[in-house]
């Protein structure tokens, strides 16, 4: 298809990505590509104890080494030595809440609290010395027990994270809806199980990094970070660093995958290596290892749930009772969006009048935990999800029969939910058409005649297979707010900046299609720039799925105001009014005249005039700036299925065939859609059956590398993947989207696990915890 | 972790319990260990060179022995720490005199964190078996060269952990030695066996070079 002759809209067009040439053939700037003049190299020292005192620390070695140029210690760093900001806001919306705000430092000072957390930093010639110099450092430590489970945290014998406080609990909240109580003593069916969920990597294929420069003479400082938030971050660095915000430049270029990790910010090495540039007078640059992305990259998942569940003999939820501890390591800097999160999913996509969930969040001598790909979501889902299956098999329902029971009906929108969401905003679940997406994708897998016709005809045999459905909710495109400001060149082109950072999500084809759409230009025409500082300036981040959402819809803002522009320039120009107008071909127009026309790049040279007088409030050129930010976020859904063979022996698993259903609103582009969903596809099943970070007793982490981390291969990818859409517009932006960005992990682990049992139906598995892997299987159903 | 084994001496107990209460040769006979020097009654420090899979470095560590039992047991506690991470390790030692020959048995506990337990964990065991049957089999040889009334032991054991081929090696023969149990009475199935083996160890050998 040639795009460069289409008239029509782009906007849902199935067109190939504008940043897919630059990316293939090398032409993309990464961080690790920016090389400066007498650029040095950092390395950290990092702990090995999961919790130590530090006696002493001597750097005397190290600095004699030919090519140190810098040891630091947090002794070393003077007042500029802090605990981080708080990323978000404490729980205070919700009534009787407990928070305790402990936040990672730039380097352990008196004690370290988990494994990797950096002691010192080397400054050399080359990464080599740098290293080198590492194993230079002398650190005594005093190693004290560490704190690894999630219940022994909490337990009154319990090592203290935090010595100032009086246990690990770090946060305490308690929602309710309606009273589960009360309706507890109305069911006649009443299921309780324990539900745990370990924690996986992020494992983005680029590690973490930073290049920093202190240009002494211009007194000003770039920074090139794989961050997901440029914009908050360089305002915190301005800030700590004592400049004002347009003396700091933070760029995130390509990015190889960020996964919400790299949400993270103020990371001890993006702090502390411009404060280091600024006195060394030198750039620097720190790319992380592979082993450093295991042990200082943030990570997720780690819950424990007590869960009750409340239902007619019918199989209506009365009510669910969802108590449970979620770790978040040795601090707490991500405040509590992901256990919020699982609160907000636990309900899923059904109308349930009677909620009560209570979350103890726990300090303990491991990683940070801080959102990844679904942020909460997933256990939520997986809790509910389970907990329907359970009561299905309970009450002789099917999976299908029971949810369609439960749904919220697609007359209920907007479905307030009446607890706090993770935006400290009631949640509500703008829109939806929950049943059509569910049986959508019963009829794409064939479920009924897979029930009835192939599976008896395969288990006759001897083949173990299993089909799987379920339904998810996701909570997307939150605030508080993007921006974007477009301006049209004189060659026609036309240049889009905008603040949030991108990480592989097409940014720069979906952000030009709806630009395109409204300037009646070629998509290839319009050059999107993401995550300089120095090109726009306001802004949050990219997470929580909002991208297509919140710097969307201010795009699409932007764009209708140089629209208007155009066509008042263009009617003024060639005398017609407004109406009469069109754009396309990346000209103004007479619809019915298409000869009488100025293209867009004469009309941007006669928009800025650089001689003469101008009316009074003339603003020059075709440019633009608008904001977006939504009342709430808006909450998109689906409904995945699988068919899965497990071999009994090997317990090893295939995905004969998968389908998804998303109903994400508006959809701006089905192709980076397509890759959205598998990408979150293969993360889920590393969730469900790969990847687990294993940490033992004392909190060393023992797989830290690809070796040992088993990452889902395009082998254990499913042979066929199938994909359908329903469409319910947000009715809380103009364009009608929703976010689709962890839409494909959410569901896995619960379908997985309905997939599992219904193939392994003859040993009367039931699965209550993830991930597993086969071996953890094999032990589950063989040594009961 | 727990560490367990024994071996066998052929020698007597008392001879035995001499060798190895002998820091010299200890020293000696323990893979990569490039220095053990006595610091008080029954304490030691020395340096270590160890390689666990990818992981290698110089460890430096305290030896104490304690509830000595002369000739029958005592306990031993190790530590050390260096580039790869540190370990940590308590273990007891009991001779058991069989006459003539003297069995050693040995069972503890080993703690290790950083590199070594981050990417190491899968081939600890594995080495430390190996190390420990290396410097039993160089004791051994002190202990013969005692016996015959010579002056001091051997040669020292060079740092010796199996390099990444050997280790192929090893992992083919034994799965070999494995295939062509009894069970396999088969000879096409024992031969099949065989050329997987060697195929597996000489395609293991190959990406270990690359």
């Amino acid at each position: 298809m040639d795009v460069r002759t289409m008239t029509k809209k782009y906007v849902g067009q199935r067109i190939t990505r504008n940043e897919d040439p630059r990316l293939l053939t090398g032409q993309a700037l990464f961080t690790d590509d920016v090389h400066l003049p007498g650029m040095l190299h950092a390395a950290f020292l990092r702990s090995d104890y999961a919790h130590a005192r530090i006696k002493r620390i001597d750097t005397s070695k190290a600095l004699e080494r030919p090519g140190v140029v810098a040891v630091y210690t947090a002794a070393d760093m003077g007042d500029f030595w802090k605990p981080g900001p708080l990323l978000v806001p404490p729980p205070t919306a919700v009534p009787g809440a407990v928070f305790h705000k402990r936040t990672q430092i730039p380097l352990a000072k008196d004690k370290v609290r988990h494994m990797g957390e950096p002691i010192a930093v080397v400054i050399a010639e080359s990464r080599y010395i740098a290293e080198d110099a590492l194993e230079d450092i002398e650190v005594e430590f005093e190693p004290l027990p560490a704190v690894v489970g999630l219940e022994e945290a909490l337990s009154p014998d319990a090592a203290l994270v935090h010595d100032d406080l009086e246990s690990n609990l770090a946060a305490h909240v308690i929602q309710e809806k309606g009273n589960y109580e009360e309706a507890k003593a109305k069911a006649d069916v009443i299921l309780q199980r324990r539900i745990v969920v370990d924690r996986g990597a992020a494992a983005a294929m680029e590690n973490r990094g930073v290049v920093v420069n202190w240009d002494d003479k211009a007194q000003e400082l770039t920074v090139w970070d794989t961050t997901q938030a440029p914009i908050p971050l360089r305002n915190g660095l301005a800030a700590m660093l004592g400049l004002s915000e347009h003396q700091v430049r933070v760029i995130a270029p390509f990015v190889g995958g960020g996964f919400g990790p790299k949400i993270m910010m103020f990371q001890p090495e993006e702090v502390l290596l411009p404060w280091a540039s600024m006195r060394l007078k030198r750039p620097i640059k720190w790319i992380e290892d592979r082993r450093e992305n295991f042990l200082a990259t943030t990570q997720e998942r780690g819950q424990i749930h007590d869960v009750e569940i409340a239902l007619t003999k019918d199989g209506r939820i009365l009510g669910l009772k969802d108590v449970f501890i979620h770790d978040t390591g040795a601090y707490d800097p991500y405040g509590m969006t992901v256990p919020l999160n699982t609160q907000c999913h636990a309900v899923g996509a059904y109308d349930i009048a009677n909620y009560y969930t209570e979350v103890k969040m726990v300090f303990t001598n491991k990683m940070i935990v801080t959102p990844v790909r679904g942020a909460g979501r997933p256990q939520g889902i997986f809790v509910i999800e389970r907990m329907l299956d359970l009561a299905a098999k309970e009450l002789g329902l099917s999976p299908i029969e029971i949810r369609k029971r439960n749904f919220i009906p697609p007359d209920k929108f907007p479905y307030e939910h009446n607890i706090i969401d993770q935006a400290f905003a009631p949640l509500i679940f703008d829109s939806g058409n929950y049943p059509a997406v569910l049986e959508k994708a019963a009829a794409m897998i064939n479920y009924e005649y897979f029930v009835k016709e192939e599976q008896p005809r395969l288990r006759a045999e001897g083949k173990h297979v299993g089909i799987g459905i379920v339904s998810f909710i996701e909570t997307t495109g939150v605030g508080p707010y993007e921006g974007a400001r477009i301006t049209v060149g004189a060659s026609g082109k036309v240049n889009v900046v905008t603040g949030v950072g991108t990480q592989g999500q097409g940014h720069f084809t979906s952000f030009a299609q709806i630009v395109a759409d409204q300037l009646g230009v070629d998509v290839r025409d319009v050059h999107v720039v993401t995550g300089d500082t120095a090109q726009f300036h306001w802004g949050t981040g990219t997470f929580a799925s909002r991208g297509a959402v919140v710097a969307g819809n201010a795009i699409h803002a932007a764009a209708v105001k140089v629209r208007a522009k155009i066509l008042q320039w263009g009617s003024k120009l060639l005398d017609v009014p407004e109406e009469e107008l069109e754009l396309a071909d990346g000209k103004v127009r007479v619809a019915d005249m298409p000869e009488k026309a100025i293209s867009l790049g004469e009309l941007a040279v006669i928009a800025n005039p650089l001689r003469g007088t101008v009316e009074p409030g003339t603003e020059p050129g075709l440019e633009a700036t608008d904001y977006f930010g939504p009342q709430y976020g808006a909450t998109a859904n689906g409904a995945h299925a699988m068919i899965l063979e497990v071999d009994p022996e090997t317990m090893m698993v295939e995905i004969k065939k998968y389908v998804a259903v998303e109903d994400c609103g508006t959809v701006l582009n089905p192709l980076i859609l397509e890759g959205q969903i598998q990408g979150g596809l293969s993360m889920g099943l590393g969730n469900a059956y790969y990847e687990k970070l294993e940490y033992d007793n004392n909190g060393q982490l023992l797989n830290a590398s690809l070796m040992d981390y088993l990452l889902v291969r395009s082998t254990d990818m499913p042979k066929q993947i199938e994909l359908g859409h329903e469409e319910t517009k947000s009715p809380l932006n103009p364009i009608g989207s929703k976010g689709v960005g962890e839409a494909g992990a959410i569901p896995v682990p619960s379908l997985f696990a309905q997939a599992l049992e219904n193939a392994l139906a003859d040993y009367n598995l039931e699965i209550t915890e993830m991930p597993l892997s086969p071996n953890k299987l094999y032990e589950m159903v063989y040594k009961k | 972790m727990k560490l367990q084994g024994e071996y066998v001496f052929d020698g007597p107990r008392e001879v035995v319990w001499e060798v190895i209460r002998d820091p010299d040769v200890l020293a000696k006979a323990l893979p990569g260990m490039k220095s053990l020097d006595k610091v008080a009654d029954n304490v030691y420090v020395g340096e270590m060179n160890v390689r666990i899979g990818p992981v290698a470095g110089t460890f430096s560590g305290k030896l104490t022995v304690s509830n000595e039992v002369p000739p029958e047991s005592y306990s031993l506690t190790v530590e050390g720490k260096g580039g790869p991470g540190f370990g940590k390790g308590t273990g007891d030692v009991k001779l058991i005199d069989q006459g003539g020959k003297t069995l050693m048995q040995y069972e503890g506990e080993l703690l290790v964190g950083g590199t070594i337990a981050n990417v190491g964990q899968r081939l600890i065991e594995t080495v430390a078996n190996s190390m420990a049957k290396q410097a039993f089999e160089s004791i051994n040889r002190s202990l013969q060269a005692r016996l015959s009334g010579q002056a001091e032991s051997g040669e020292p054991v060079a740092f010796q952990a199996p390099s990444q081929m050997e280790f192929a090696a090893g992992v083919a023969k034994d799965l070999a030695s494995q295939m062509l149990s009894p069970e396999y009475k088969n000879f096409w199935v024992s031969l099949a066996a065989v050329l997987v083996a060697l195929i597996l160890g000489y395609a293991l050998g190959r990406s270990s070079r690359d």
